[in-house]
């Protein structure tokens, strides 16, 4: 162990710290004023000279602040380690002063973004598995300290780390540019362009909020208005939608999947696995076996034909954070077979899992599925009725049916679970296709759910809730259900192996 | 940590089915009726309210029906949150807690205590009045999820407090 940096005193970051810090107060300021910003200078031409010369005064002054104010939590940042405890004091007015215990730390991960590649500093992030609050991210350091203090925090913990250095020779998986952009093209493209929209809904409702303000929302209304009336007259439009929507999908994917997982390599380490990824924000996790919750094997009929999946681990998260928090999502994507059966086997014993019997839900949930369904249909119809009160639009209906119908028996098919003594193994998906793999011992508590529809057909639902989210096996037999709760609170109840 | 291991095969699984459930307390039930109505009159009064002075003609011809419909969709709330009280039961055993309830929708939540992460007993204000709290345990689950026990004596809750305390540390 490297230990010529001194932790037990307070130290700071490094002074380019300053830096990244004014850069970042700088961007998070533009992400709240751009708005105001682009309005004060949507009309360039018209600003007079002495109006010009505010403004820029007035910029000039709001960026002298935001560098005072970088100066200063730069100076108030301090960490030290003592005691097996990591210590941070910082804030300027509102001063915090943090401790954590090394054995809640859950994971040291070092970040770049582009700022940070410029001028060579690395972000710690020392992630618990408390609330955000906890989560502490130094700016700077340089590379050797951050090592050095990642080293010295991790070797308190139980793990050695000599033998690190040599089995990090041979990545386990290494993505190149090529294969990356295989994956892209079979990404969940259907998904991406809903995320696309939901960022462009985000957008357009900043934007009208700030133009209500401004008695603008009529001329853009009717610009909508308008083109919904041409919408409805002209199926070239649809078509050139359509088209529009497709490469907007590819786009979407193919930008996502390089910006988050470019030079994607993974190492399997004794008890971690090492993954950096990144385009612009280079990011290096580590990732402790122990502390994964479950992981899930997904694919889609795309990426069979070319043969690769991906894996997303789930660690612990707190429960509050749950639904946010997805980078705590771990996902490797462009996995070949074989690489998959290493990291599973590196994982857990899962052949007796996978070798069981395989368990179906009961036709109830086929019933249950396609009962929904009709109800969501009769719903949506009677609305869109009401509102454009057209018989014609029953028409889509002949498309929809045969659709929905398709999806729904596939959802079905794609439902089973199967129980070993250890592992319980889910597979579900909708086009994609998941595998969960789960050691029963990490459960945290578990639910069944049986209503009165259910209990005449002798079926329950079963919810197991793990440090990183539920899982589900709906609508198996009442005592194939009351076995599977039985015996998980036995395995539960007898080991003593952590949970994380 | 253990030296000896041992691991024989369980045949017959202890059945979460087959313990003893205890119900909650029995004044619980003016709990929730206060509860109840203190939800029921306002709506009641809103509804009164807006007939006399805002409805326009064309509604107030419905009026005995929208009365009606409104009596009739508390009405059967009610007769629920009076029929699901009997199922309301929870049971302590020696490594986890369970609780159930449900009339319509049967839910039955077993939290391991090596797996709780903190308890907590509450004291809503109607409650006290009857001397009652409620106990929710935690978990690193999702918290929305985990095991809430209303309506217990506020010493039965403390008791239970003190003994998943001790388990927890063992």
């Amino acid at each position: 162990m490297n230990n010529t940096f001194n932790f037990s005193e307070f130290s700071k970051q490094s002074s380019k710290g300053i830096f990244v810090i004014y850069i970042s107060l700088i961007y998070s300021a533009l992400k709240i004023s751009w708005i105001f910003i682009f309005l004060i200078f949507k009309d360039f031409s018209e600003i007079s000279n002495t109006k010009l010369l505010y403004i820029s005064l007035g910029i000039g002054i709001i960026l002298l602040f935001l560098l005072i104010r970088a100066i200063l939590i730069y100076k108030n940042f301090q960490f030290k380690i003592t005691n097996n405890h990591f210590i941070l004091k910082q804030g300027i007015l509102k001063k915090s002063n943090t401790s954590i215990p090394f054995d809640k730390i859950q994971n040291i991960n070092f970040k770049q973004n582009i700022i940070q590649q410029i001028i060579n500093v690395y972000e710690v992030c020392i992630e618990t598995a408390g609330s955000t609050k906890t989560e502490i991210g130094i700016k700077a350091l340089p590379f050797l300290k951050a090592t050095a203090l990642k080293e010295l925090i991790l070797s308190n913990k139980v793990f050695e780390n000599s033998e690190k250095e040599k089995e990090a020779q041979k990545p386990l998986l290494k993505v190149d540019i090529l294969s990356l952009f295989k994956v892209s093209l079979t990404e969940n493209h259907l998904q991406n362009l809903f995320l696309f929209f939901a960022v462009l809904f985000g957008f357009y409702n900043q934007i009208q909020q700030i133009t209500d303000g401004l008695g603008k929302t009529e001329s853009l209304d009717g610009f909508i208005e308008e083109n919904t009336n041409n919408f409805s007259a002209s199926i070239f439009l649809i078509l050139i939608l359509i088209i529009g929507f497709t490469v907007i999908a590819f786009l979407s994917s193919f930008v996502r999947v390089f910006l988050l997982h470019f030079n994607l390599t993974t190492y399997l380490k004794k008890d971690a696995f090492e993954i950096n990824q990144g385009l612009f924000t280079k990011k290096s996790i580590v990732l402790k076996k122990q502390k994964v919750q479950n992981i899930t094997i997904s694919t889609n009929p795309l990426k069979r034909l070319i043969g690769v999946s991906f894996i997303t681990f789930k660690q612990a998260v707190s429960g509050k954070l749950n639904t946010k928090k997805k980078d705590k999502l771990i996902r490797i994507v462009g996995c070949k077979k074989h690489q998959i059966e290493t990291i599973k086997s590196s994982l857990f014993h899962f052949s007796k899992v996978e070798n069981s019997a395989i368990h179906f839900p009961d036709d109830y949930y086929k019933r249950r599925i396609f009962m929904f369904s009709f109800l969501f249909l009769t719903v949506l119809y009677t609305g869109l009725y009401f509102i454009f009160s057209h018989i014609e639009i029953f028409y889509s209906l002949l498309l929809i049916i045969p659709i929905a119908v398709f999806l729904i028996l596939k959802k079905v098919k794609k439902r089973f679970y199967k129980i070993s003594e250890d592992m319980l193994l889910v597979g579900r998906g909708l086009l994609e296709t998941h595998l969960i793999y789960l050691e029963i011992f990490k459960v945290q508590n578990i639910e069944m759910k049986q209503t009165i529809f259910q209990k005449r057909s002798k079926v329950a639902d079963i919810i197991l809730q793990t440090a990183s989210g539920k899982i589900k096996i709906p609508c198996i037999h009442y005592k194939e259900a009351l076995k599977i709760y039985n015996h998980t609170l036995y395995k539960v109840e007898t080991s003593t192996a952590p949970w994380m | 940590m253990s030296e000896e291991f041992k691991n024989e095969e369980v045949k017959n699984l202890p059945d979460i089915i087959k313990v003893d459930f205890k119900s909650i307390d029995k004044s619980y039930l003016k709990v929730i009726y206060i509860n109840f109505f203190l939800l029921f009159i306002p709506l009641l009064v809103g509804l009164i309210i807006l007939h006399q002075f805002s409805f326009s003609n064309e509604i107030n011809e419905y009026i005995i029906f929208i009365y009606l419909l409104f009596i009739a969709f508390f009405g059967l709330i009610f007769t629920i949150l009076n029929l699901s009280f009997p199922f309301r039961k929870y049971a302590l055993r020696e490594k986890d807690i369970t609780y159930k309830a449900g009339l319509l929708v049967k839910k039955i939540t077993t939290v391991p205590f090596s797996r709780v992460q903190h308890v907590e007993i509450d004291e809503k204000p109607i409650s006290r009045i009857f001397g009652l709290s409620s106990i929710s345990v935690y978990t690193a689950g999702d918290s929305s999820d985990d095991l809430e026990i209303k309506g217990i004596k506020k010493e039965t809750a403390l008791q239970i407090k003190e003994f998943i305390s001790s388990k927890i540390n063992e």
